[in-house]
């Protein structure tokens, strides 16, 4: 049997999670400014086993600032790339991904829209933001795909890259229009179409989290029919699967992912199209395997790029957004190349 | 095996297919012939739950509109002959994907069977030797078998396959044909197909149905339906005359 | 915002070749020599009576030295003082619009260097409007700025009172002052939520630190710049500043900073020393940074005459 086809062993598991937790531990012993590591280390072995820590500068930039940042950075990483890799397989398209196909601008524009009108949920920070960007993912998804699908059924690769541009410039226009109108909370509304978590709590890590969790869940107990639908719809719908139905589930699930995503941390562009492209590369097209390792491929991916933005230039911080596109914009040219020669 | 009532697809104001009925038998393999557009691959939609339709379309007295997705696909596996992958996904990858309908449970999938039959389709495809391939190597025919083997490891009563590309496609239009008379042999199963090709129809089906504009023209025995007269009448030529024509040539 | 290393010596040498250039031709037979902020020479047959103002501190500058009447037209953000509403409004900065302008009929406008483009310079001196560009980037440039609106409008001496208004106003805050305190300022210019920015050396914050005997805590940050999270709770200033305006929902930009994990520990919040300004005071080079000046005094170091805190 060869090794590409199987889901991966509990050994291979254990060591991509053994992985992500050293740079999880590397990105949270680094940093803007220097803690010596036995210092960061007692740290997070005292609060592990709750023993008493000594209060001071140290434990408040590790445990109130580094630690709910890089846990964020991470789980943001997971869910760009899960949903990334579910919508590839879903469209049969290398290239589509939250930025790509303007899912992500159509949730800045619903958190935007909560914003100038006031939506809040009672008790939650953010809430209205998140719900409605979440709401206007899936919105967008929709729509985009209903175009897609009139224009050109069989969704080829230029179609869904210009309406998603298209799709973009028009939230980007209503977005610039909203600001116009509402004056005083213009730089409140900024904020979401630049992407930054360096503000970002433990309320955060904990709505991406739970998030992650059943949206995360939708999609990893499709992975055989994300399989199928990466063949071929109707495929799919001949060998049993419940297309309508699993389009479904995956779209929404996508699409909250990257509505919290948003919500959280602004549109953070090409993730989800570079990991899951590297990963495939790496384990195979089968979505047993390429879920997997894309989650803790992105959560390594966002990780170190935000520590180098917060390390490079220190004391000053480069966006997180400014790195991931610039290496993925690098990344989409040469899927688009490679993908364009090979027809 | 399979019982079909009035069966009328309409295209917005276009009818596809109006008021057509047929039945197929256990041991037949019904073959579908007519002039493009004349709703050959409307009925193969149809009965893939793929259109919308009127009429009504039972597999073993069950209608198939209350079934779900993975109940039919345990009993009728269609082959389409178009195929467009993407993604470095193996042959057997694609093979085992066949075993999806028949997987119990939600997380932890058994198929007591599956890896037998995988195994098998592949053998009788002769795609073994081929198995760890990626779909974007294999040449058109590779292609077409590994779909027929998918078809295979399904285990269906029914097989049902959409008309060929083109045909250029004839050697494996050829292949495929002769795997599926291997395979029809079996108690309780049977086949249906679209076919470009009157010689090929002759050659391999027990039933035959000319379509014309969506009506059904003729139905019935093989010899029979595929008379000159009928022919004629589906195509709108005499075909039979052009084929000895052009057979005369090759042979002078 | 961002500004190139070069520009503040650049800006340097321009003001230094304005100062004894071209101000102070001064008036003769009531024509008006001058020398823009950029060097340009600009020439009025008199002082003039119907200006357009693009920028809010030139506006501020242009009422605080009497001249207010002569406004015929002004940028959308100018909006002090409360006069200034009754002003027709033309749009400014990148969307400044040469028609609007043209429309009001000016002899002269006022802008800075980012409001507008070459072309928009020639098509309304073409339109023989008179361009006047002043862009302060120190307190000295505000000087400048003042003498020049002085000069366009004939009101020299009163643009002088007015620096020396400021001048006393500065250097009576710096006297008191005297003598580092060794105390560290942070400005916040952007709230945590979208990236902190801050103030660093080469702005006006950073001298009004220095007039307050503080010390900026980012001057080794070259103007502005978004900064780490870490690097304020490292560098544990005793002061905290946040120009963020309240709009009178959700906690005000105080509550918001005291509220933030891992910042109950800093000297400032501890203190109760993080303190709310008007960003407008603050960040518009004109005549009333001696405001912005006179309340981070009182409130630095006569917190007692102030009413105490809802």
């Amino acid at each position: 049997m060869d090794r590409r086809k199987r889901p991966f062993r509990w050994t291979a598991y254990a060591l991509m999670l053994l992985s992500t937790i050293a740079i999880l531990l590397l990105c949270v012993c680094m940093g803007s400014v220097n803690i010596p590591l036995a210092d960061t280390l007692t740290v997070i072995w005292n609060t592990l086993w709750g023993r008493p820590i000594p209060q001071g500068m140290s434990r408040s930039i590790i445990l109130l600032v580094r630690l709910p940042r890089v846990l964020s950075v991470a789980l943001c990483g997971v869910s760009l790339s899960l949903s990334g890799a579910a919508m590839q397989g879903l469209l049969r398209n290398p290239l589509a991904d939250g930025s790509t196909l303007g899912v992500s601008s159509g949730a800045s524009l619903g958190a935007i829209l909560a914003i100038a009108f006031g939506l809040t949920i009672p008790g939650v920070s953010y809430g209205g933001a998140m719900a409605m960007a979440m709401l206007f993912a899936f919105l967008s998804l929709v729509f985009i795909l209903t175009f897609a699908y009139r224009l050109d059924h069989s969704l080829a690769t230029n179609t869904i890259i210009l309406i998603g541009v298209i799709f973009t410039m028009f939230a980007h226009s209503i977005i610039s229009l909203i600001i116009t109108f509402s004056g005083d909370k213009v730089k409140s509304i900024m904020f979401w179409t630049m992407g930054s978590l360096a503000g970002s709590n433990y309320q955060n890590a904990l709505a991406l989290l739970i998030t992650l969790v059943l949206c995360g869940a939708l999609i990893l107990s499709s992975s055989r029919e994300l399989n199928a639908l990466a063949i071929g719809e109707d495929n799919a719908r001949y060998i049993g699967v419940d297309v309508k139905r699993v389009k479904l589930r995956i779209l929404i699930a996508s699409s909250a992912l990257i509505g919290v995503c948003v919500s959280v941390g602004g549109t953070i562009g090409f993730v989800g199209l570079v990991i899951p492209h590297m990963t495939r590369m790496l384990v195979g097209p089968n979505h047993r395997r390429l879920l997997t390792a894309s989650m803790f491929g992105g959560a390594v991916f966002l990780m170190l790029a935000d520590l180098a933005g917060r390390v490079l230039l220190s004391p000053l911080e480069i966006p997180i957004g400014v790195i991931t596109s610039l290496i993925g914009s690098a990344v989409f040219v040469y899927i688009f190349y490679h993908t364009r020669k090979a027809r | 095996m399979l019982s079909i009532q009035n069966l009328t697809v309409n295209h917005g104001t276009l009818t596809a297919l109006s008021d057509v009925s047929v039945s197929i038998q256990a041991g037949q393999w019904l073959m579908i012939a007519g002039a493009n557009g004349a709703g050959k691959s409307t009925f193969v939609h149809a009965i893939a739950q793929s259109v919308p339709y009127q009429g009504v379309i039972r597999y073993q007295r069950r209608d198939l509109k209350t079934m779900r997705p993975n109940e039919i696909a345990r009993e009728i596996a269609f082959l389409s002959q178009r195929h467009q992958v993407n993604y470095a996904f193996t042959v057997e990858e694609v093979v085992t994907l066949g075993r999806f309908a028949h997987r119990q449970g939600f997380f932890s999938a058994t198929d007591s069977q599956g890896e037998r039959k995988v195994h098998a389709a592949l053998e009788m495809t002769g795609m073994l030797a081929l198995k760890d391939q990626s779909m974007l190597t294999l040449s058109g025919g590779e292609v077409q078998r590994t779909f027929l083997a998918q078809v295979f490891a399904q285990d269906p009563n029914l097989i049902i396959l959409d008309e060929p590309t083109n045909h250029l496609d004839l050697k494996y239009q050829k292949q495929t044909f002769e795997l599926i008379q291997e395979w029809i042999t079996q108690p309780n199963r049977a086949a249906v197909s679209v076919v470009h090709d009157i010689g090929m129809a002759r050659a391999f089906g027990t039933h035959a149905m000319l379509l014309e504009r969506g009506k059904m023209i003729a139905y019935g025995d093989n010899r029979t339906v595929l008379s000159r007269n009928n022919l004629m009448n589906a195509y709108g030529m005499d075909v039979e005359g052009w084929m000895r024509t052009i057979l005369a040539q090759w042979e002078a | 915002m961002k500004k190139n290393k070069a520009l503040p010596i650049l800006l340097t040498i321009v003001l230094l070749v304005a100062q004894f250039s071209g101000v102070a031709m001064g008036e003769t037979n009531e024509t008006i020599y001058l020398t823009d902020m950029k060097g340009r020479e600009i020439v009025l047959e008199a002082p003039a009576t119907r200006i357009v103002v693009l920028t809010p501190s030139d506006c501020e500058i242009l009422y605080a030295i009497g001249a207010g009447e002569t406004l015929v037209g002004r940028g959308e953000y100018c909006d002090y003082p409360a006069d200034v509403n009754e002003i027709p409004v033309v749009q400014s900065g990148a969307q400044t619009n040469v028609e609007q302008i043209i429309a009001l009929q000016p002899q002269v406008v006022i802008m800075s260097t980012m409001a507008q483009t070459v072309e928009q310079t020639e098509a309304m001196e073409a339109a023989g409007i008179k361009v006047v560009v002043n862009d302060a980037v120190d307190i000295e440039g505000v000087y400048q700025a003042i003498s020049v609106i002085g000069a366009v409008t004939g009101m020299n001496a009163e643009a002088d009172a007015l620096i020396e208004r400021m001048v006393n106003t500065f250097g009576e805050v710096a006297h008191k002052t005297s003598g580092e305190s060794g105390k560290t300022i942070y400005f916040e210019v952007s709230p945590l939520q979208w990236g902190l920015w801050t103030a660093g050396s080469g702005t006006f914050m950073d001298e009004l630190a220095s007039m307050l005997g503080l010390t900026n805590a980012f001057a080794d940050v070259q103007s502005w710049g978004e900064i780490s999270q870490e690097q304020v709770l490292m560098r544990d200033p005793d002061y905290i500043v946040t120009i963020s305006m309240y709009y009178g929902e959700g906690p005000t930009p105080v509550e918001e900073i005291v509220s933030r994990e891992g910042w109950q520990d800093l000297k400032a919040v501890k203190n109760s020393a993080v303190i709310n300004v008007d960003s407008n005071e603050i960040s518009r080079p004109g005549p009333r940074l001696m405001d912005a000046v006179n309340t981070l005094y009182q409130i630095i170091y006569e917190p007692e005459t102030l009413a105490p805190a809802a």
